[in-house]
């Protein structure tokens, strides 16, 4: 007997980082190594789901600013470049193996996956957003919308017109994209505050999600605690609130799965292990020595020993991972079902980069769990929110708590000594850009080109990632760079428009370089 | 600098010397090591990861020109840290501090520059009906505070002003209003139930929920059909899991020794050359270079070159052993 929900919820998001301006760019390959080890794995996935008719259901938001990456022509075929890099990488291992037998079958695995990924990246015409699309269309996973530049809204408290824009422009985005209005979204770092919630319900967003503690501390005191979803006082809106226990076992490195000692080990990659010579010719052109994907070791224990992966033993103990979460989550649900009288909802969401990027068998893993959950047991039932809230429409209302899913729990990850300098100069800009729409309504040409640019640079220094990446103290330089850049463009631009003076063919260029959301429309900013 | 060495000053003054820094994240190898966790931490540790590139410290980069120091308007911004902390940062004029300067003249040298913090929950705040007040001295070159509040689940209003000697206090710029949540459960138990009107609309039409039934019947038949995946089920302990068995701690030195062996030569550009029964393709001018990872132990490579009518055959056999002391 049915006695439960499960909600897996996969959050994918990357910033913004795309420079026509230099042939090689090292952080864009944050984008090239998440395709390849995380979205086309899981679009082999929800494939092989598909084609066995796996009645399965995952809720997913891809972030806007990875919409239009992955979309990006120019970053389509750096990828493509990328992927031949690899193959060509690969090809090499598999001959310097040859006498290693440890790791010659590995070198051919690799090999085999990044032809894999290269076919199947041809095969969508290089816009993988397609693959997920089809998926939703097809009634198996709900993709959810985020902020326009995962822009961190609690720290945007003062400046409620710019989080206005964060959501018009990723909502109006989606509907571009998929054809239809999103049903929720993802809170970038689950940031939430009170009140953030009337601006979702303006643009028709229906739920979003938040930590465990944003349910469990709203006032009054949630009857279910977060096995339930509430509704925001004044709004309406639902919120899901995150089961901890789910969550620790699948992200934790200390006793979650990624730890096993099976499984593939994260920081031994060739790009540092082997002769400088050799491998000179794939990793950054200034021979900084960077991450390739082809990595030969699993984590064997707690010390820098590591000893040669085994996809075989790897791979059963993802089953058995699998297994060991779906039973958890049985004994979860029947002892919820008799305290609470009523089926629980388990809400599990997680970073989709940490499956496959960083736990290499997440999605054999993710695989096993959900065919084990639709064939070999019925206590448990994949569902989406949208299709619970249709289902279970009536719920208590609070007021939730403010709250993120970032170290300590609040907004001191992105508000600490390291970071906290950006904000003078965001919600200065913030407030430039309300005055601008405002006393720029109807307009065309040069100047309306000007107005939707200001609005895409303020956007882009709002990304969350930027002030994460400086708190967390390693190679911050980018991160201020960025903030710094987007903010400068933003100011001149601020300029230019008041005076009358702008500089078009510096426009232009801008608008190259940051063509990001090309339909925007300045006027959201209010 | 100069602020930080006032703030440290000032909180050893105040005797709350709360950890603000942020802890070391967990880089590499950490596991073991770490003992409890903080919330958020594996979350933190995760997504650093999606930004990997170790050494791109040493990349040389043109940075932007700096940023406006100022933007030219008196005004004060408060922000929520967590429920104990709010960070307020802020801007005074050159030309409002001329202006007081010249109103309170001699005084203006004796007033103390203070943060005054209000607690003014649950009011409507008029300047003078706080619940209560306290103020933090600051120096003149601060331009941002965190401010232990002490007071989660409570409304803050922070003024930047001047303390005169007797006692009076002038305010420069007033902040906005924020609210720092409770740190646990909320007290209030009432209970508020909904369902959204159109939901509503919707069951009722159907006969108020009977209409759907819960979601048994085909999906579970098909799935005991089907019993594809049963038996791999294993015990459901989790005893295998990352057992942070205790390794004494071990000195840092460390060596790695390698070997590789490049094996290179040349031919006609049109013969066809195998090593170890591999066939290999040669460069256009007939060179051809393989280089392979080398164990202990010992390698008979044979290359074999054959012309391109089949006519001439050459097998040239290198033996290598690797022995490692």
């Amino acid at each position: 007997m049915q006695k439960g929900y499960l909600c897996l919820v996969l959050h994918s998001h990357l910033p913004f980082v795309r420079h026509p301006e230099h042939e090689d760019f090292l952080e864009e390959d944050w984008l090239y190594e998440a395709i390849t080890e995380t979205y086309i794995p899981l679009i082999l996935l929800f494939e092989r789901l598909l084609n066995d008719k796996v009645d399965f259901r995952l809720t997913m938001s891809l972030t806007p600013t990875l919409i239009s990456m992955l979309e990006d022509f120019l970053l389509q075929e750096r990828y493509l470049k990328h992927i031949n890099k690899l193959i060509e990488l690969a090809h090499r291992e598999v001959e310097r193996t040859r006498w290693q037998p440890e790791f010659h079958h590995l070198a051919n695995m690799y090999l085999g996956r990044f032809y894999e990924a290269r076919s199947l990246f041809e095969r969508y015409k290089r816009n993988l957003v397609t693959a997920f699309k089809n998926f939703q269309e097809a009634g198996k996973i709900e993709i959810i919308t985020s902020g326009a530049t995962h822009g961190y809204l609690p720290l945007m408290e003062v400046s409620p017109a710019s989080i206005r824009a964060q959501i018009k422009v990723a909502v109006a985005d989606y509907e571009r994209v998929f054809g239809r209005k999103p049903k929720g979204i993802w809170l970038p770092e689950c940031g939430y505050f009170p009140g953030v919630d009337k601006i979702l319900k303006e643009v028709g967003l229906k739920y979003f999600f938040v930590d465990a503690h944003g349910v469990l501390h709203g006032t009054p005191r949630p009857k279910y605690g977060v096995f339930a979803p509430v509704y925001c006082k004044n709004s309406g809106v639902a919120c899901f609130g995150r089961d901890l226990e789910s969550s620790k076992q699948v992200w934790s490195s200390i006793d979650g799965y990624p730890g096993d000692y099976n499984y593939r080990e994260f920081y031994r990659d060739i790009g540092f292990d082997l002769e400088y010579e050799y491998i000179k010719p794939y990793i950054h052109p200034d021979g900084i020595r960077i991450n390739t994907g082809i990595k030969y070791y699993r984590i064997t224990g707690p010390t820098d020993f590591k000893e040669p992966y085994v996809p075989q033993w790897a791979q059963e103990k993802a089953a058995e991972h699998a297994g060991n979460f779906m039973f958890n989550r049985q004994k979860q649900i029947e002892y919820l079902f008799d305290f609470m009288q009523k089926k629980p909802i388990i809400t599990s969401p997680y970073d989709a980069e940490l499956f496959g990027h960083w736990w290499y068998e997440g999605p054999t893993w993710l695989d096993y769990l959900i065919r084990k959950i639709v064939f070999d047991q019925d206590i448990i039932r994949l569902i989406t929110p949208s299709e619970y809230l249709d289902e279970n429409p009536r719920n208590q209302v609070i007021t939730p708590s403010l709250s993120s899913w970032g170290w300590k729990g609040y907004n001191e990850m992105w508000l600490q000594g390291a970071n906290d300098w950006i904000y003078r100069h965001l919600h200065v800009a913030s407030e430039r850009m309300t005055e601008l729409a405002q006393n720029f309504k109807n307009t065309d040409g040069l100047l309306r080109r000007a107005l939707n640019q200001a609005l895409r640079e303020l956007l882009l220094a709002q990304s969350s990632d930027w002030a994460f990446i400086m708190g967390t103290g390693t190679h911050t330089a980018y991160a201020i760079r960025r903030t710094k850049e987007h903010l400068l463009r933003f100011n001149r631009l601020y300029e230019e428009i008041k005076a009358n003076t702008i500089d078009e063919v510096w426009l232009s260029e801008i608008e190259y370089k940051d063509n990001i959301f090309a339909q925007i429309d300045y006027r959201v900013h209010q | 600098m100069v602020i930080k060495r006032i703030k440290k000053r000032l909180s050893k003054i105040m005797g709350r010397r709360k950890a603000r820094k942020i802890a070391q994240l967990p880089r590499k190898k950490a596991p073991s090591k770490i003992k409890e966790e903080v919330l958020g931490m594996q979350e933190t540790k995760v997504e650093g990861a999606k930004y990997s590139h170790p050494s791109i410290m040493h990349l040389k980069r043109m940075m932007p020109e700096e940023l406006p120091t100022q933007y030219g308007k008196d005004k004060i911004v408060a922000q929520v840290r967590d429920p104990w902390w709010i960070h307020v940062y802020w801007e005074i004029t050159p030309q409002t501090i001329e202006k007081i300067k010249n109103e309170l003249k001699e005084k203006f040298y004796q007033a103390k520059r203070v943060l005054r913090v209000y607690d003014i929950s649950h009011i409507i705040f008029t300047g003078d009906n706080a619940h209560r007040f306290f103020d933090i001295q600051i120096n003149e070159q601060a331009n941002n505070w965190y401010i232990d509040t002490a007071g989660p689940g409570r409304s803050w209003c922070v003024d930047l002003g001047l303390l005169l000697p007797e006692g009076k206090f002038i305010t420069l710029v007033r902040s906005n209003t924020v609210y720092t949540p409770i740190e646990g459960p909320s007290w209030i138990t009432d209970e508020e139930w909904m369902i959204p009107e159109e939901m509503f609309a919707r069951l009722y039409g159907m006969g108020f929920g009977l209409g759907r039934s819960s979601p048994v019947g085909k999906a579970w038949q098909e799935r005991v059909r089907r019993a594809l995946f049963s038996g791999v089920l294993a015990s459901p302990g989790i005893a295998s899991m990352a057992s942070p068995v205790k390794i004494p701690q071990v000195r840092k030195f460390w060596l790695v020794v390698n070997t590789e062996l490049i094996v290179y030569g040349a031919t006609e550009p049109d013969a066809k050359v195998s090593v170890q029964g591999k066939d290999i393709s040669l460069r256009p001018d007939g060179t051809f270079s393989l280089r392979f990872a080398l164990p202990d132990g010992k390698q008979v490579i044979p290359v074999q070159a054959k012309s391109a009518d089949g006519q001439d055959q050459i097998t040239i056999t290198p033996i290598v052993t690797r022995e490692t002391k």
